[in-house]
Protein backbone atom coordinates (compact mmCIF):
# COMPACT_ATOMS: atom_id res chain seq x y z
CA UNK A 1 0.00 0.00 0.00
CA UNK A 2 2.93 2.28 0.72
CA UNK A 3 4.38 2.08 -2.98
CA UNK A 4 1.35 3.79 -4.52
CA UNK A 5 1.78 6.66 -1.88
CA UNK A 6 5.50 6.70 -1.98
CA UNK A 7 5.04 7.36 -6.20
CA UNK A 8 1.92 9.78 -5.37
CA UNK A 9 4.78 12.24 -3.72
CA UNK A 10 7.53 11.36 -5.98
CA UNK A 11 4.86 12.39 -8.75
CA UNK A 12 3.92 15.64 -6.86
CA UNK A 13 7.14 16.60 -6.32
CA UNK A 14 8.12 15.97 -10.00
CA UNK A 15 4.77 18.59 -10.63
CA UNK A 16 6.69 21.54 -7.93
CA UNK A 17 10.22 20.54 -9.63
CA UNK A 18 9.54 20.96 -13.61
CA UNK A 19 9.77 24.54 -14.62
CA UNK A 20 7.98 24.26 -17.60
CA UNK A 21 5.25 26.63 -18.76
CA UNK A 22 2.93 25.76 -21.58
CA UNK A 23 0.81 28.11 -23.41
CA UNK A 24 -2.14 29.29 -22.17
CA UNK A 25 -4.02 28.06 -25.01
CA UNK A 26 -2.74 24.29 -24.49
CA UNK A 27 -4.04 24.06 -20.81
CA UNK A 28 -7.03 22.23 -21.94
CA UNK A 29 -4.69 19.11 -22.51
CA UNK A 30 -3.94 19.15 -19.20
CA UNK A 31 -7.35 19.19 -17.60
CA UNK A 32 -8.27 16.62 -19.15
CA UNK A 33 -5.02 14.74 -18.90
CA UNK A 34 -5.63 15.01 -14.91
CA UNK A 35 -9.19 14.06 -15.55
CA UNK A 36 -7.99 11.31 -17.54
CA UNK A 37 -5.51 9.74 -14.80
CA UNK A 38 -8.49 9.97 -11.76
CA UNK A 39 -10.90 8.34 -14.15
CA UNK A 40 -8.29 5.60 -14.75
CA UNK A 41 -7.68 5.86 -11.12
CA UNK A 42 -11.01 5.25 -10.19
CA UNK A 43 -11.98 3.11 -12.53
CA UNK A 44 -9.15 0.32 -11.56
CA UNK A 45 -10.32 0.97 -8.13
CA UNK A 46 -13.65 -0.15 -8.79
CA UNK A 47 -12.36 -2.95 -10.85
CA UNK A 48 -10.20 -3.84 -7.81
CA UNK A 49 -13.21 -3.91 -5.50
CA UNK A 50 -15.06 -6.07 -8.01
CA UNK A 51 -12.12 -8.54 -7.90
CA UNK A 52 -12.29 -7.90 -11.85
CA UNK A 53 -9.08 -6.16 -12.06
CA UNK A 54 -7.00 -6.51 -15.34
CA UNK A 55 -3.54 -4.96 -15.71
CA UNK A 56 -3.64 -4.81 -19.58
CA UNK A 57 -7.17 -3.24 -19.35
CA UNK A 58 -6.02 -0.69 -16.99
CA UNK A 59 -2.69 0.71 -18.16
CA UNK A 60 -4.18 0.47 -21.96
CA UNK A 61 -7.45 2.17 -20.29
CA UNK A 62 -5.39 4.87 -19.36
CA UNK A 63 -3.41 6.15 -22.22
CA UNK A 64 -6.45 5.43 -24.95
CA UNK A 65 -8.96 7.94 -22.89
CA UNK A 66 -6.04 9.80 -22.42
CA UNK A 67 -5.34 10.14 -26.28
CA UNK A 68 -8.60 10.24 -27.08
CA UNK A 69 -9.37 12.87 -25.09
CA UNK A 70 -6.68 14.93 -26.33
CA UNK A 71 -7.52 13.96 -29.61
CA UNK A 72 -11.09 15.61 -29.13
CA UNK A 73 -9.59 19.01 -27.70
CA UNK A 74 -6.75 18.91 -30.64
CA UNK A 75 -10.21 18.71 -33.27
CA UNK A 76 -11.60 21.04 -31.09
CA UNK A 77 -9.31 23.93 -31.16
CA UNK A 78 -9.14 23.23 -35.13
CA UNK A 79 -12.55 23.89 -35.37
CA UNK A 80 -13.27 26.31 -33.21
CA UNK A 81 -15.20 24.23 -31.41
CA UNK A 82 -15.05 23.59 -27.27
CA UNK A 83 -15.38 19.56 -27.78
CA UNK A 84 -12.44 18.78 -24.95
CA UNK A 85 -16.04 19.45 -23.14
CA UNK A 86 -17.08 16.30 -24.45
CA UNK A 87 -14.23 14.45 -22.87
CA UNK A 88 -14.59 16.29 -19.19
CA UNK A 89 -18.19 15.67 -19.52
CA UNK A 90 -17.63 11.74 -20.12
CA UNK A 91 -14.71 11.97 -17.42
CA UNK A 92 -16.82 13.67 -15.06
CA UNK A 93 -19.63 11.29 -15.33
CA UNK A 94 -17.87 8.32 -15.13
CA UNK A 95 -16.14 9.59 -12.39
CA UNK A 96 -19.13 10.17 -10.20
CA UNK A 97 -20.24 6.67 -11.01
CA UNK A 98 -17.45 5.07 -10.50
CA UNK A 99 -17.25 6.65 -6.76
CA UNK A 100 -20.96 5.69 -6.38
CA UNK A 101 -20.34 2.15 -7.54
CA UNK A 102 -16.65 2.24 -5.20
CA UNK A 103 -18.78 3.55 -1.80
CA UNK A 104 -21.53 0.81 -2.84
CA UNK A 105 -19.52 -1.89 -2.50
CA UNK A 106 -17.50 -0.69 0.65
CA UNK A 107 -20.50 -0.80 2.19
CA UNK A 108 -21.69 -3.74 0.91
CA UNK A 109 -18.48 -5.13 2.14
CA UNK A 110 -18.70 -3.81 5.46
CA UNK A 111 -22.27 -5.12 5.93
CA UNK A 112 -21.04 -8.33 5.12
CA UNK A 113 -18.15 -8.67 7.61
CA UNK A 114 -20.51 -7.65 10.12
CA UNK A 115 -23.15 -9.84 9.26
CA UNK A 116 -19.68 -12.10 9.38
CA UNK A 117 -19.35 -11.23 12.87
CA UNK A 118 -22.90 -11.19 14.06
CA UNK A 119 -22.75 -14.83 12.81
CA UNK A 120 -20.10 -15.90 14.87
CA UNK A 121 -20.74 -14.51 17.52
CA UNK A 122 -24.53 -16.43 17.07
CA UNK B 1 -0.22 -8.73 -6.28
CA UNK B 2 3.67 -6.50 -6.70
CA UNK B 3 2.88 -5.63 -9.81
CA UNK B 4 -0.53 -4.89 -9.81
CA UNK B 5 0.72 -2.33 -7.02
CA UNK B 6 3.39 -1.33 -9.25
CA UNK B 7 0.80 -0.87 -11.64
CA UNK B 8 -1.23 1.85 -9.25
CA UNK B 9 1.79 3.09 -8.05
CA UNK B 10 2.82 4.28 -11.95
CA UNK B 11 -0.91 5.71 -11.99
CA UNK B 12 -0.32 7.95 -8.69
CA UNK B 13 3.01 9.18 -10.07
CA UNK B 14 1.27 10.01 -13.57
CA UNK B 15 -1.55 11.94 -11.26
CA UNK B 16 0.61 13.92 -8.82
CA UNK B 17 3.07 15.01 -11.56
CA UNK B 18 -0.14 16.03 -13.33
CA UNK B 19 -2.07 17.46 -10.80
CA UNK B 20 1.08 19.45 -9.39
CA UNK B 21 2.55 20.96 -12.62
CA UNK B 22 -1.25 21.97 -13.26
CA UNK B 23 -1.29 23.50 -9.66
CA UNK B 24 1.77 25.99 -10.85
CA UNK B 25 0.83 26.74 -14.25
CA UNK B 26 -2.60 27.91 -13.02
CA UNK B 27 -0.26 30.04 -10.78
CA UNK B 28 1.69 31.50 -13.08
CA UNK B 29 -0.72 32.19 -15.21
CA UNK B 30 -3.36 33.62 -12.81
CA UNK B 31 -3.76 36.97 -13.81
CA UNK B 32 -5.06 35.60 -17.40
CA UNK B 33 -6.64 32.84 -15.66
CA UNK B 34 -8.65 33.72 -12.84
CA UNK B 35 -10.83 36.40 -14.45
CA UNK B 36 -13.94 35.24 -13.12
CA UNK B 37 -17.30 36.50 -14.47
CA UNK B 38 -17.83 38.99 -11.94
CA UNK B 39 -14.31 40.59 -12.23
CA UNK B 40 -15.03 40.87 -15.97
CA UNK B 41 -18.26 42.10 -15.64
CA UNK B 42 -16.29 44.78 -13.27
CA UNK B 43 -13.94 45.39 -15.84
CA UNK B 44 -16.54 45.70 -18.77
CA UNK B 45 -18.20 48.23 -16.41
CA UNK B 46 -15.13 50.21 -16.08
CA UNK B 47 -14.09 50.37 -19.43
CA UNK B 48 -17.36 51.33 -20.75
CA UNK B 49 -17.01 54.16 -17.97
CA UNK B 50 -13.83 54.89 -19.66
CA UNK B 51 -15.03 55.20 -22.82
CA UNK B 52 -17.74 57.28 -21.76
CA UNK B 53 -15.53 59.75 -20.18
CA UNK B 54 -13.27 59.51 -23.28
CA UNK B 55 -15.82 60.43 -25.40
CA UNK B 56 -17.18 63.19 -22.87
CA UNK B 57 -13.59 64.57 -22.77
CA UNK B 58 -13.66 64.70 -26.81
CA UNK B 59 -16.49 66.78 -27.06
CA UNK B 60 -15.78 68.75 -23.87
CA UNK B 61 -12.53 69.55 -25.99
CA UNK B 62 -14.32 70.42 -29.24
CA UNK B 63 -16.38 72.89 -27.61
CA UNK B 64 -13.59 73.95 -26.12
CA UNK B 65 -11.55 74.34 -28.91
CA UNK B 66 -14.74 75.78 -30.25
CA UNK B 67 -14.94 78.53 -27.44
CA UNK B 68 -11.79 79.80 -28.14
CA UNK B 69 -12.28 80.24 -31.71
CA UNK B 70 -15.37 82.59 -30.73
CA UNK B 71 -13.32 83.86 -28.03
CA UNK B 72 -10.81 85.24 -30.57
CA UNK B 73 -13.19 86.39 -33.34
CA UNK B 74 -14.43 88.22 -30.25
CA UNK B 75 -11.24 89.38 -29.40
CA UNK B 76 -10.80 90.37 -32.73
CA UNK B 77 -14.18 92.27 -33.22
CA UNK B 78 -13.28 94.44 -30.03
CA UNK B 79 -9.53 95.14 -31.15
CA UNK B 80 -11.23 96.35 -34.81
CA UNK B 81 -13.77 98.50 -32.26
CA UNK B 82 -11.25 100.18 -30.28
CA UNK B 83 -9.61 100.75 -33.75
CA UNK B 84 -12.97 102.20 -34.85
CA UNK B 85 -13.49 104.47 -32.12
CA UNK B 86 -9.82 105.76 -32.02
CA UNK B 87 -10.25 106.79 -35.66
CA UNK B 88 -13.73 108.27 -34.46
CA UNK B 89 -12.04 109.88 -31.43
CA UNK B 90 -9.41 111.14 -33.77
CA UNK B 91 -12.47 112.54 -36.18
CA UNK B 92 -14.23 113.71 -33.77
CA UNK B 93 -11.33 115.34 -32.23
CA UNK B 94 -10.22 116.86 -35.52
CA UNK B 95 -13.82 118.08 -36.42
CA UNK B 96 -13.85 120.28 -33.31
CA UNK B 97 -10.57 121.77 -34.02
CA UNK B 98 -12.53 122.81 -37.05
CA UNK B 99 -15.58 123.83 -35.56
CA UNK B 100 -13.82 125.61 -32.88
CA UNK B 101 -14.58 123.70 -29.81
CA UNK B 102 -11.20 122.65 -29.29
CA UNK B 103 -8.23 125.18 -29.66
CA UNK B 104 -5.98 124.99 -32.74
CA UNK B 105 -2.40 125.61 -33.51
CA UNK B 106 -0.11 124.98 -35.91
CA UNK B 107 1.66 126.42 -39.28
CA UNK B 108 -0.29 129.29 -41.12
CA UNK B 109 0.18 133.26 -42.23
CA UNK B 110 -0.97 136.70 -40.75
CA UNK B 111 -2.87 138.97 -43.36
CA UNK B 112 -2.90 142.77 -41.60
CA UNK B 113 -5.00 145.29 -43.38
CA UNK B 114 -4.20 149.04 -42.17
CA UNK B 115 -6.18 151.87 -43.27
CA UNK B 116 -4.22 153.80 -45.59
CA UNK B 117 -1.98 155.83 -43.92
CA UNK B 118 -2.33 158.85 -46.26
CA UNK B 119 -5.57 160.40 -47.22
CA UNK B 120 -5.59 163.12 -49.90
CA UNK B 121 -7.38 165.81 -49.54
CA UNK B 122 -9.48 165.84 -52.31
CA UNK B 123 -10.94 162.37 -51.99
CA UNK B 124 -13.33 161.11 -49.36
CA UNK B 125 -11.80 159.07 -46.20
CA UNK B 126 -14.08 156.23 -46.94
CA UNK B 127 -11.96 155.03 -49.65
CA UNK B 128 -9.05 154.65 -47.76
CA UNK B 129 -10.36 152.26 -44.58
CA UNK B 130 -10.44 148.88 -44.56
CA UNK B 131 -14.58 148.16 -44.81
CA UNK B 132 -15.97 144.49 -43.75
CA UNK B 133 -16.40 143.49 -47.28
CA UNK B 134 -12.60 143.34 -47.59
CA UNK B 135 -12.35 141.28 -44.49
CA UNK B 136 -15.40 139.22 -46.41
CA UNK B 137 -12.70 138.72 -48.94
CA UNK B 138 -9.71 137.64 -47.53
CA UNK B 139 -11.17 135.48 -45.47
CA UNK B 140 -13.78 133.64 -47.87
CA UNK B 141 -10.47 133.81 -49.76
CA UNK B 142 -8.59 132.14 -47.16
CA UNK B 143 -11.35 129.49 -46.63
CA UNK B 144 -11.85 128.79 -50.31
CA UNK B 145 -8.20 128.17 -50.31
CA UNK B 146 -8.36 125.49 -47.63
CA UNK B 147 -7.57 127.67 -44.17
CA UNK B 148 -8.21 124.95 -41.45
CA UNK B 149 -9.44 128.20 -38.79
CA UNK B 150 -9.10 131.75 -38.88
CA UNK B 151 -9.14 134.70 -36.51
CA UNK B 152 -9.60 138.13 -36.78
CA UNK B 153 -7.48 139.86 -34.26
CA UNK B 154 -7.47 137.24 -32.13
CA UNK B 155 -11.75 136.38 -32.32
CA UNK B 156 -12.05 132.92 -34.36
CA UNK B 157 -14.59 133.06 -36.92
CA UNK B 158 -17.06 130.30 -36.68
CA UNK B 159 -19.42 129.11 -38.88
CA UNK B 160 -22.18 130.94 -37.73
CA UNK B 161 -19.94 134.06 -37.40
CA UNK B 162 -20.68 137.25 -38.95
CA UNK B 163 -18.58 140.28 -39.99
CA UNK B 164 -20.17 143.87 -39.94
CA UNK B 165 -19.25 147.41 -40.21
CA UNK B 166 -20.46 149.81 -37.72
CA UNK B 167 -19.25 153.30 -38.44
CA UNK B 168 -15.32 152.59 -38.08
CA UNK B 169 -15.11 149.48 -36.13
CA UNK B 170 -15.86 146.04 -37.35
CA UNK B 171 -18.11 143.90 -35.53
CA UNK B 172 -17.27 140.33 -35.27
CA UNK B 173 -19.81 137.76 -33.79
CA UNK B 174 -20.74 141.42 -31.45
CA UNK B 175 -17.56 142.16 -30.74
CA UNK B 176 -16.33 145.53 -32.17
CA UNK B 177 -12.74 145.61 -33.47
CA UNK B 178 -10.15 148.97 -34.83
CA UNK B 179 -8.29 148.59 -37.70
CA UNK B 180 -5.78 147.15 -38.27
CA UNK B 181 -6.87 144.24 -38.68
CA UNK B 182 -4.84 140.95 -38.39
CA UNK B 183 -6.63 138.06 -40.48
CA UNK B 184 -4.39 134.71 -38.77
CA UNK B 185 -5.27 131.88 -41.03
CA UNK B 186 -4.14 128.06 -40.31
CA UNK B 187 -3.28 125.76 -42.92
CA UNK B 188 -1.04 125.37 -45.74
CA UNK B 189 1.04 128.51 -45.82
CA UNK B 190 2.29 127.67 -49.39
CA UNK B 191 -1.41 127.64 -50.92
CA UNK B 192 -2.70 130.12 -48.94
CA UNK B 193 0.18 133.07 -49.72
CA UNK B 194 -0.12 131.55 -53.69
CA UNK B 195 -4.39 132.20 -53.52
CA UNK B 196 -3.86 135.39 -51.73
CA UNK B 197 -1.12 136.64 -54.14
CA UNK B 198 -2.97 136.13 -57.44
CA UNK B 199 -2.70 138.32 -60.07
CA UNK B 200 -6.14 140.24 -59.72
CA UNK B 201 -6.53 138.45 -56.66
CA UNK B 202 -8.00 139.67 -53.21
CA UNK B 203 -4.64 141.73 -52.17
CA UNK B 204 -4.64 143.10 -55.49
CA UNK B 205 -8.08 144.09 -55.12
CA UNK B 206 -7.28 145.52 -51.54
CA UNK B 207 -4.40 147.47 -52.83
CA UNK B 208 -6.64 148.68 -55.12
CA UNK B 209 -8.76 149.89 -52.83
CA UNK B 210 -5.98 151.46 -51.37
CA UNK B 211 -5.33 149.67 -48.13
CA UNK B 212 -1.82 148.71 -46.55
CA UNK B 213 -1.95 144.58 -46.79
CA UNK B 214 1.03 142.74 -45.26
CA UNK B 215 1.46 139.13 -45.32
CA UNK B 216 3.67 137.05 -43.06
CA UNK B 217 4.10 133.59 -42.32
CA UNK B 218 3.94 132.33 -38.47
CA UNK B 219 5.03 128.91 -37.95
CA UNK B 220 3.01 128.76 -34.72
CA UNK B 221 -0.37 130.12 -34.92
CA UNK B 222 -2.55 129.46 -32.29
CA UNK B 223 -6.44 129.65 -31.85
CA UNK B 224 -8.41 129.05 -28.44
CA UNK B 225 -11.82 127.26 -28.57
CA UNK B 226 -14.96 128.39 -28.28
CA UNK B 227 -16.15 129.96 -24.67
CA UNK B 228 -19.89 127.54 -24.49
Amino acid sequence: MWLPALFLIIGLLLGFMTNMSIPAEDTNYLSIAVLAALDTLFGGVRAQLESKFDQKVFVSGFFFNVLLAGFLAFIGVQLGIDLYLAAIFAFGVRLFQNLSIIRRLIFRKYYMRKQAKKDDKS
Amino acid sequence: MKSRQLVFALVFLVLGFLLTFSYQQTKSTAEIVQVNNEEWERDFYYRKQLIDMEEKNKQLRSELSQIRQEVQSTEQDIGEEADVLKDLVVTKSNLQKLTGELSISGDGIMVTLKDASFIPAEDHANQYIVHDRHIHQTVNELFSAGAKAIAINGQRIYRNSYISCIGPVISIDGTSYPAPFVISAIGDQEVLDVSLNLKNGVIDQLVQDNIEVTIEKNSNVEMYAKDM
